[in-house]
């Protein structure tokens, strides 16, 4: 009698445990907020940085004041659980009733009609018009006509430096003369050899690493005919040059995203290329803001420059039950006002036309116009229809590569034809 | 034959009432599981046949192509040898430590409430913040471990990168949370054993350990049998530490990742939901057979009071 207890139990175990333990792991990003008891309507806004979040809740306190009736509810996750989370949501049909989009996604949100469409609230609003962002942000958001999201933000990629590394070691700082050799010579000045202190930090990221050589170096993530460019020369050159940094010892091999600031942080490295968004996080620790400071990247040795260029977009859920409250909650965030707002908090480079001055206001102790200088031959953030697919595959598939133990150009050939074969599949 | 059927299913009505209360009380429970558990099971094989469209709409028949896919696929052959290592390492040490742990708990020590719950703690402690805990013990540059061996002036070890050592590191960290749990199973059997048998070995002259291997082992098998079927199921489907402590970009991600770690990639990062239902099915197999197995050979050695 007690053995059949123990085996049903354990048939059991074995059916309901299998199922039971990734179910969890979905649906992190909460339904969309209900009509509250008062009468008001919260409306849920989705992000996934935590830093712009704090302040964001700022500029939602003053829109719930100059509209009594809507309330703000911010939701933050990281950004792996963001995509996850919102792709469960959408497949439930339980998105936010407002998010931020990223080039990576638009397509296959957009395409699949989880947007809402919001060309005709643009036609219907006097303080929106899309000739004031950046044209090439507005056409990522926009599909077949219509515009799914406007433009929030964009980003640059910039150099950091360590200054007291550099005076101890008795080198100019980086400005618009740096080339990759320069850079490679000054890397090489500050590494010491114990391990203790290394030139540079190249963790294995793309945008804020690798991408930026390759379109420097003349190369290409994305083919203008929507192939690979993986397998290009100059790509495979600048990504050559990139993991260069690693196979001299004159960086750190760093895989892990966080740890790559950390290293400047604690002092262990003395250059590293990061993005805009950030400085919220740099500004608000004391080490960086007595060490450190930021320039424009070095150019190619033949004195080709560039930056990988991007920005996010508000958008709306196409299943939200408060279309018009939403669109007052993004109307306001786009607003010249809205932008402005956003951009003296230092939240990110408003997209509006004229407020990203205003921005670099809000970093007084870094030379943060540096970002805004180099967008003149920045270039968009390679994307297809779903980016994510090949993205993450293809740092699988470089690791080896970056750690030494594979020829660069093997390995991009074979990141190019994975690409290949993930785009057909689009 | 028949006829002992039809006499079998002659109910009376009395009997109907205790059934019918038998189904009205644990019907939350079946219910919960048909719709958490056993309908997703289905669903799952059925969506291994299928390459996913988006948002769970237009899914493609494509017959047994995932299948064949991954075994192809030489990531899913490492994610069954780390599956079973890792699973290995975990249930053989997790049940000799807990036993040894629990046999000197179940005696009248001093304060042995406050260890019992000390050794408990971990199982309590949701898995993420424990990982994130240990990810800074075992931190290549700063971290507590590497500190203290470079103290020793023994080399540091690169605990999360080095592909040869992060499984290993997994290990630490799946004995180190399972093992309050199997301890409290185990004081649980050995609280079942009658003390009249260690007061009539005591008369006997036996020593300590011949207690322990010729009363306390054979009568806690049954515990110790269903500890490691259900220690070896949860290891093989171990998650959570290894999402919490390394990413596809790390060096060590083919010498770690397990079959559920896979699935979740190849499902929600890949956004390919049918082949990662096919990996899953293979961890069902496997899962199946051990345990088959383990209820084979228990005749061997479990003994029922």
């Amino acid at each position: 009698m007690k053995k059949t207890v123990v085996f049903k139990v354990l048939a059991l175990v074995v059916a309901t445990g299998l199922l039971g333990g990734w179910s969890s792991k979905k649906g992190r990003i909460k339904k969309a907020a209900e009509t509250s008891s008062s009468g008001s309507v919260t409306i849920s806004y989705a992000c996934w940085d935590s830093a712009q979040a704090d302040k964001l809740r700022k500029v939602a306190d003053d829109f719930e004041k100059a509209n009594p009736g809507i309330k703000i509810d911010i939701q933050v996750s990281g950004w792996n659980d963001y995509w996850t989370g919102l792709e469960a949501a959408a497949t439930g049909g339980s998105l936010p009733d407002t998010f931020w989009m990223h080039s990576n996604n638009i397509y296959y949100y957009a395409s699949n009609g989880q947007l809402l469409d919001l060309t005709k609230y643009i036609k219907k609003s006097s303080d929106i018009e899309l000739s004031k962002y950046p044209a090439g942000l507005v056409s990522i958001y926009s599909l077949n006509g219509k515009q799914y999201a406007i433009p929030k933000d964009y980003d640059t990629i910039a150099l950091w430096y360590n200054k007291t590394l550099f005076d101890k070691a008795g080198i100019s700082y980086p400005d618009e003369t740096w080339t990759w050799d320069t850079m490679k010579k000054a890397a090489k000045k500050l590494t010491k050899s114990d391990g203790s202190q290394y030139g540079m930090c190249a963790g294995l990221h793309n945008q804020e690493g690798y991408y930026n050589f390759v379109y420097q170096s003349g190369g290409e993530i994305v083919t203008p005919g929507n192939k690979s460019g993986y397998a290009e020369d100059a790509t495979i050159k600048g990504i050559d040059e990139y993991f260069s940094f690693v196979k001299e010892g004159l960086s750190p091999q760093i895989y892990d995203d966080q740890a790559r600031s950390q290293a400047i942080m604690n002092g262990q490295c003395a250059m590293g290329l990061f993005g805009s968004w950030n400085l919220s996080g740099f500004a608000a620790n004391d080490f960086m803001k007595k060490n450190f400071n930021c320039a424009v990247l070095p150019s190619a040795n033949n004195g080709k420059r560039a930056t990988i260029f991007n920005g996010l977009g508000n958008a709306i859920a196409a299943t939200t039950k408060h279309p018009d409250e939403a669109w007052k909650w993004i109307e306001y965030l786009s607003n010249e006002a809205g932008q402005k707002k956003q951009a003296e908090l230092g939240i990110a480079i408003s997209a509006y036309k004229g407020t990203a001055d205003t921005w670099t206001k809000a970093y007084p102790d870094f030379n943060v116009k540096c970002y805004i200088d180099m967008l003149s031959y920045a270039h968009i953030r390679p994307y297809t229809h779903q980016t994510s697919v090949w993205e993450d595959k293809s740092y699988e598939m470089l690791k080896g590569a970056y750690a030494g133990k594979e020829d660069v150009s093997t390995a991009c050939k074979k990141t190019a034809q994975m690409m290949n074969e993930a785009i057909a599949a689009e | 034959m028949v006829k002992t059927m039809i006499k079998k299913t002659r109910i009376t009505k009395q009997q109907w009432n205790v059934y019918r209360w038998a189904w009205f009380m644990i019907a939350p429970t079946i219910a919960g599981l048909f719709v958490l558990n056993i309908i997703p099971i289905f669903q799952t094989f059925f969506l291994s046949f299928f390459k996913s469209g988006a948002f769970g709409k237009g899914n493609i028949f494509v017959g047994l192509t995932n299948y064949k896919k991954m075994i192809a696929d030489e990531q899913v052959w490492f994610a069954v040898r780390n599956t079973i290592l890792y699973t290995a390492g975990v249930v053989p040490i997790t049940i000799v430590l807990a036993l040894f742990v629990a046999v000197l708990l179940n005696k009248k020590t001093a304060g042995k409430n406050i260890y019992r719950v000390i050794y408990f703690i971990p199982m309590v402690v949701a898995p993420a913040a424990v990982t994130m805990v240990w990810k800074w013990l075992y931190n290549y540059q700063y971290g507590l471990i590497n500190h203290l061996l470079g103290m020793l002036g023994i080399l540091k070890i690169n605990w999360i990168d080095n592909p040869h050592v992060a499984l290993i590191s997994i290990i630490i960290i799946g004995i180190w949370s399972t093992l309050g749990y199997d301890m409290v199973l185990f004081l649980a059997g050995l609280q079942e054993i009658p003390n009249d048998y260690y007061e009539a070995s005591n008369i006997d002259g036996a020593s300590p350990a011949r207690q322990f291997f010729s009363i306390t082992l054979p009568l806690i098998s049954p515990t110790l049998f269903f500890v490691s079927v259900t220690s070896i199921i949860t290891a093989m489907q171990v998650f959570d530490v290894i999402y919490m402590m390394l990413d596809v970009t790390s060096p060590s991600y083919n010498s770690t990742v397990s079959l559920v770690y896979l699935f979740y990639n190849n499902s929600f990062k890949y956004s390919n939901k049918g082949y990662g239902s096919a990996i899953v099915m293979l961890l069902l197999v496997i899962i199946l057979i051990i345990t088959v197995i383990q209820n084979k050979l228990q005749k061997k050695w479990v003994n029922y009071l």
